[in-house]
């Protein structure tokens, strides 16, 4: 795989998927710092292993059986329509509209919940496992989109999704034990912004090229879309902040 | 999973569904003017998607941010 193809389709697969890893890798410290470590450990192996049987059932069936106009059109679509989702979140995020995602706050509130649920041990930790499979495998399924999306192309695409993905596994992974405290250092909404515009970009990217189109330089022309939707974000934040008063919040469900 | 799968499409159609009803039309008008316009039809499709969809993100912010701005304002009263 020459590294252009592997920059291309394992970078956006690694900086998304280290989104989602961050959240998870919260949650199951949480867990292993209240109720002790074994039972959450399994729980992320259990989840880690479900999650490895979805996207090889699911990713592989859809890149070799589907037709790849027709994979691409779908894919580009609901790329697009995600992608969206996260762009307009993270603006309204930046514009100071809705809170910050803050991973310290979720850690506190997530080991507050542990506590009053109290350490009845028994000899295995069914409480922790839980709750640690659930939140690795619902970020996971996350990743597992996230995966399946930018491995749409093909095959060589697929595996340099999944190495990008499984490297911001092991990224975020290390940096926890490293610091055994929640990462609140990374600056998750600058990420899920730029996420969000690589995702709107694949989207119209593949969606043309679904419907027939090549575009000039082919997949050079990528960054040239994902700066357009960065600039376009850009100007609604600085236009969002001038619309409102300093210090003004609003749920998102309500904007 | 499924609460993740259902959570998200409910979040797209209902909380963003305006966005994402503009984003299926897009496509859908990028669909109408590839199959029509021939050659050049599907040469200009992707950057016609790209325009539509850039306007589409401003626009809706734009409205987001005047309707945050009328329940700032209502709730101060």
């Amino acid at each position: 795989m020459d590294p252009v193809t592997l920059a291309i389709h394992a970078t956006p697969a690694f900086i998304a998927s280290a989104v989602e890893f961050v959240e998870a890798t919260t949650i199951v410290l949480a867990v292993g710092v209240t109720r002790g470590w074994r039972a959450p450990l399994i729980g992320t192996v259990a989840a880690t292993l479900t999650l490895a049987v979805v996207i090889a059932t699911l990713g592989v069936a859809l890149v070799t059986i589907v037709p790849e106009h027709l994979l691409k059109g779908v894919v580009g679509a609901l790329l697009l329509l995600f992608g969206l989702r996260w762009l307009r979140k993270a603006v309204l995020r930046f514009a100071g509209i809705v809170a910050i995602h803050d991973e310290e706050l979720i850690y506190q509130r997530e080991l507050a919940e542990l506590r009053v649920q109290g350490l009845q041990r028994t000899e295995f930790d069914w409480i922790g496992f839980l709750i640690a499979y659930k939140a690795v495998l619902l970020e996971g399924t996350e990743v597992a989109f996230i995966v399946i999306a930018f491995g749409a192309a093909g095959g060589v695409a697929l595996s340099a999704a999944t190495v990008g993905a499984i490297a911001a596994g092991l990224f975020v992974v290390a940096l926890g034990i490293a610091l055994k405290q929640p990462l609140t250092m990374v600056p998750e909404n600058w990420l899920k912004f730029g996420v969000g515009a690589m995702l709107c970009s694949f989207g119209v990217f593949w969606f043309a090229e679904a419907l027939g189109m090549e575009w000039p330089g082919d997949a050079l022309s990528i960054p040239l879309i994902v700066l357009a939707f960065l600039a376009s974000s850009w100007l609604a934040v600085r236009m969002l902040r001038a619309l409102l008063p300093q210090g003004a919040r609003v749920e998102a469900r309500n904007v | 999973m499924f609460r993740t799968i259902w959570s998200t499409l409910v979040g797209l159609l209902i909380e963003d569904g305006q966005l994402a009803i503009g984003a299926l039309l897009a496509l859908a008008i990028t669909w109408a003017i590839a199959f029509s316009g021939g050659d050049q039809g599907r040469d200009v499709s992707g950057w016609v998607l790209l325009v539509m969809v850039l306007v589409l993100v401003v626009a809706n912010l734009y409205r987001a941010g005047v309707t945050a701005r009328a329940r700032v304002s209502s709730a101060q009263r």
